[in-house]
């Protein structure tokens, strides 16, 4: 025991104070791309119009190098609404619809330390009925239809759908998206999202930036 | 020494396979392989437990179907199709299928797209510099520490060694972000390219910060093996025997075989192997935080003898246009052997098969949960480090 305490106090803090504070990291291709279509550019998911890249399509292949360069900014999270009444405390159900695992594992990196999500009302649970938030990931494969449709009708009011990366949005490279079937209340662009960026959507949903 | 058939499919009437740890095909005279059928019967004394396929805390949707007393398995079965994405290569241009291959295991990514990028290059005589596959291995072994860091994470958490598994999840998030600041992406995507790679890469600042997160992962196995309720917990849990299985599970029972031992990228970098005797989620525990030490003993070396790479702009893939010629063969990703086989005609995939070793773990583990106690189910599921996403069926 007295080696986990020495060990603790050795590192010091390394939680992050972000959204109060910067974030500290953003994984370069998690942001989207900026340049513009002079040269040749193939994107392989359609995703640059007009030398804009639209955020839910990227998958971060960076294909549109060197033209395109990552903005290194958290991309724009689209949300259609908000529920402060979730601002103190909110519980999230990660619920895999069809991903290659990334995302899932990026949504659980919340719970490090770095970012310390307790720190901000928000824990993890295993069961919808007991979820404020559900943090869909992956394209929408047959099997999970029934199983994602269940899960939402079994959580409580108010309820946020979240659609996180690429797959989930639009379907990406892989598959169809999972709007097929779900409205989203906040869209989290990436392939996969940085954890910085999900949390800046979860504080966002629940208005608290 | 014959080892498994890891792909074995009929064409023009003839039955061919894929051995692990082979780039040859060969005629088989065996069976296809059949999928795993299990009756599972409820009786008086015996209820089946559904469990999945989202919840109950799985990392990735999966459903079983457990056959118990209350106390004991007495027998499993599991379906992992329900989150089958139906992926299809056949038709693909290159680039395209490269990205798809790339996101069968998004958490192996760099396995997957060095064995697809090595089996393009093959398929049509393009030789690559040491250096990229310097860059390839150190990414897998990168990945494999990273892998290896979160299953001991899920390990401890699950023995309820918070403190531990917190400080694990602290270093695998450190290992993500330099990942990330290195290769621009934490899961390095879009680096491999069939005859190079698709942007510069400079790791001339990675050697500390990687050295400082093994060393300090050191000292965290070293107090959890100290540990009498970690140990409780993981010991004798799911012991899995069968030679099917597959990387850290296989060398867990002793068997001294990992893909990396014969693979060329490997030539010269003495991997260094580890093995367990009692096949337990304990034995496969130590085998993976042991293939941590010798992953970062691996990119140590690499890391001597580079850190600049640049990007390969002869990585055209309209040079890669095929025969439509088989070729096939494997990598050892983080939770074992991957063998892929493909061919390419006009630019585009006509042919593809893989096989993953989540497919295999899951399946000896089934298998080797009769009889454990319900409450083991955990602890021998996380010590697997399973992929579902992996196991899906390429069409
Ligand atoms: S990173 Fe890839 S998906 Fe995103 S805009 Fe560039 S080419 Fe398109």
């Amino acid at each position: 025991m007295k080696a986990w305490f020495l060990r603790s106090f050795k590192k010091g803090i390394v939680t992050s104070s972000f959204p109060s504070g910067k974030n500290e990291s953003l994984s370069p291709w998690a942001t989207t791309p900026a340049g513009d279509i002079s040269g040749e550019v193939n994107c392989p998911v359609d995703a640059i119009h007009n030398d804009k890249v639209d955020s839910g399509k990227c998958i971060s292949c960076g294909i549109c190098f060197p033209q395109f360069k990552p903005s290194l900014q958290i991309p724009q999270i689209t949300t259609t609404r908000v529920e402060k009444s979730l601002s103190k405390s909110m519980k999230l159900y990660i619920f895999d619809s069809g991903t290659c695992g990334a995302c899932n594992l990026e949504i659980m990196a919340l719970n490090s330390p770095q970012y310390d999500m307790n720190r901000l009302g928000l824990s993890f649970t295993n069961t919808p009925r007991q979820a404020d938030a559900i943090m869909v990931t992956g394209v929408l494969t047959d099997g999970m239809i029934d199983p994602l449709k269940a899960a939402i009708d079994s959580m409580a009011s108010p309820k946020i759908v979240f659609a996180v990366g690429a797959c989930a949005i639009s379907g990406g490279i892989m598959g169809k998206s999972i709007s097929e079937i779900v409205g989203l209340d906040v869209q989290v662009p990436g392939c996969p999202p940085d954890p910085f960026v999900i949390m800046a959507a979860i504080e966002k949903a629940r208005g608290r930036i | 020494m014959i080892t498994p058939a890891r792909i074995v499919f009929e064409e023009d009437g003839k039955i061919f396979a894929l051995r692990r740890y082979s780039e040859d095909l060969e005629d088989f005279s065996g069976d296809l392989l059949k999928k795993r059928v299990v009756d599972l019967k409820p009786s008086e004394k015996l209820s089946l437990f559904p469990y999945g396929p989202s919840a109950g805390g799985f990392t990735e949707s999966i459903y079983f179907s457990i056959l118990t007393s209350g106390e004991k398995i007495e027998a499993m079965n599991y379906d992992t199709s329900l989150k089958d994405r139906k992926i299809s290569l056949s038709g693909k241009d290159i680039l395209k299928a490269l990205l798809i291959t790339e996101r069968i295991n998004g958490i192996h990514s760099a396995s997957y797209s060095s064995l697809f990028c090595d089996l393009m290059e093959r398929s049509s005589g393009i030789e690559i510099s040491q250096e990229i596959m310097d860059l390839r291995t150190l990414m897998m072994e990168m990945e494999r520490i990273s892998h290896h860091l979160f299953v001991a994470g899920r390990l401890s958490g699950g023995a309820s060694q918070n403190i531990a598994s917190m400080n694990i999840y602290l270093l695998r998030e450190e290992l993500l972000r330099i990942t990330g600041q290195t290769f621009g992406h934490r899961y390095f995507f879009g680096i491999n390219k069939p005859g190079g790679i698709g942007r510069d890469i400079d790791l001339s600042n990675i050697y500390e910060k990687l050295e400082s997160i093994v060393t300090e992962y050191e000292e965290i196995y070293r107090t959890l093996m100290d540990s009498r309720i970690f140990i409780d917990r993981t010991d004798s849990t799911a012991i899995i025997r069968d030679e099917m299985a597959a990387g850290p599970v296989l060398r867990g029972f002793g068997k001294n075989m990992d893909g990396r031992l014969q693979h060329r990228y490997y030539n010269n970098l003495n991997v260094r192997i580890s093995t367990g005797d009692s096949g337990d989620s304990l034995a496969r525990y130590v085998v993976r935080s042991e293939e941590i030490f010798s992953s970062w003993e691996i990119v140590k070396k690499i890391l001597d003898r580079n850190t600049r790479f640049n990007m390969v702009e002869e990585a055209k893939i309209d040079k890669i246009q095929g025969t439509g010629e088989k070729i096939s063969g494997y990598m050892e990703t983080p939770s074992g052997d991957l063998s892929m086989i493909l061919s390419v005609r006009s630019g585009k995939i006509n042919f593809f098969k893989y096989s993953s070793p989540s497919l295999w773990n899951l399946r000896v583990f089934a298998d080797a949960m009769k009889g454990n106690n319900f409450a083991d189910f955990y602890f021998g599921l996380e010590s697997l480090g399973l992929c579902v996403s992996e196991t899906g069926d390429i069409r």
